[in-house]
């Protein structure tokens, strides 16, 4: 890490506190991704996943893997962020991460909430003329 | 009621959107037949688990039935909709509790049919207060709220409002044009408003007589005060900058 103003001989003590990955940590990353992007390859077989949803789940298990495999990935990612601490860039990073998913949730939801409302409305108002209809059948009907 | 109205009659749909109202929609029909005997009425279910549909469709009018509750706004703009789709010039809803007197109907549509406004909004209140001889009472706290509510519309639109959660509301072919495409299913009716100042929609309020609910359950006093407060505030601010385009 780069010698910051006059606090570079602090700095270095806390750095060499660093947290870093352990390999055992960094197997069990790597299998989770692995398993996480099977998952969503094999729920887009099955049709349970629509496509349009899954390009944000390829990138995180792609970004998993590659955090796992390349850890200096993560250090990178660390410094540019300023953030001293691997581990609390990674959390720091997921939260956001998971932060922007449930909010474009509510947005998908909001957007399905509005199309649920007019198919509801359009759903009534058409039985209504159906019913009409036949009403105006079943007189015709008699009639003759 | 002028002879020269019968043609307007004719051309304006009655709209009740109904929740639960098994107990007092048959009188509200009834009601609102008696003022207005050439106007078409619908009744919207909103999702009732009771025999509303079955008592309204006795009563002899249409019922267009949503297929599971989703509120107020989206019911009442069915009964806008449905307007626009069968060519009527002129509207007005009223609650199906019997709250909003069918007897004041001609009241609030009597500005629409001279085209001095194109939204007509029954209020509870008039400019200096309760109405005399009103049997309409309120909880001291609802009241404030309706008030400060209608200060910060009034003082945001240039325009006096004194009830703007009122559901009884009468318009025009321009009303019922613009709430088709835009309808909040949340506290729709304040939106509804500012939307229509939005548009240069002519906007009048007209103090009007109502009556204690008759059975049911307030969609407003149904909702924690507190949140229906900043949902409605933040209504009215979001709502001063959103204009009408969406």
């Amino acid at each position: 890490m780069t010698t910051l103003l006059g606090f570079g001989p602090l700095l270095a003590a806390t750095e060499s506190a660093q947290v870093n990955l352990t390999t055992r940590s960094r197997i069990i990353a790597a299998v989770a991704a692995i398993f996480f992007f099977a998952l969503v390859l094999e729920l887009i077989r099955r049709r349970k996943l629509q496509e349009r949803y899954t390009v944000i789940w390829f990138i995180l298990a792609l970004g998993m893997l590659a955090g796992a495999i390349f850890p200096q990935l993560l250090e990178t990612l660390a410094n540019v962020l300023g953030v001293r601490d691997t581990n609390a860039a990674l959390f720091a990073l997921l939260l956001l991460l998971l932060l922007a998913l449930a909010f474009e949730s509510t947005i998908t939801a909001s957007r399905q909430g509005e199309q649920i409302t007019r198919l509801a409305q359009e759903n009534a108002l058409l039985k209504t003329r159906e019913a009409r209809r036949r009403a105006a059948q079943a007189f015709e009907d008699d009639e003759s | 009621m002028l002879a020269s109205s019968r043609d307007q009659q004719s051309r304006t749909l009655i709209f009740l959107p109904a929740w639960n109202e098994g107990e007092s929609i048959t009188q509200v029909i009834a009601d609102v037949r008696t003022q207005l005997p050439d106007a078409t009425i619908l009744v919207i279910d909103d999702g009732s688990w009771d025999d509303t549909v079955e008592v309204a469709r006795a009563a002899g009018v249409e019922v267009a039935v949503l297929p599971f509750h989703i509120g107020l706004g989206a019911a009442l703009q069915t009964g806008y909709r449905y307007a626009r789709d069968n060519g009527f010039r002129y509207f007005a809803h009223l609650d199906s509790d019997g709250q909003h007197p069918a007897g004041q109907l001609p009241r609030i549509l009597e500005p629409a049919w001279s085209d001095r406004a194109d939204l007509v909004i029954g209020s509870r209140f008039t400019q200096e207060g309760d109405i005399p001889g009103s049997e309409f009472r309120s909880s001291p706290l609802r009241r404030l709220w309706i008030h400060i509510l209608g200060r910060l519309v009034s003082g945001i639109h240039g325009q006096r409002f004194t009830d703007i959660t009122s559901g009884f509301r009468a318009g025009n072919h321009r009303a019922i044009d613009l709430f088709t495409r835009i309808y909040e299913p949340d506290f729709g009716e304040i939106e509804g408003l500012q939307s229509a100042l939005a548009q240069d929609l002519r906007v009048l309020e007209v103090p009007v007589v109502m009556l204690e609910r008759q059975g049911g359950a307030s969609y407003l006093t149904a909702l924690p005060s507190l949140r229906f407060m900043f949902k409605a505030i933040l209504t009215i601010l979001v709502g001063r900058f959103r204009g009408a385009g969406a």
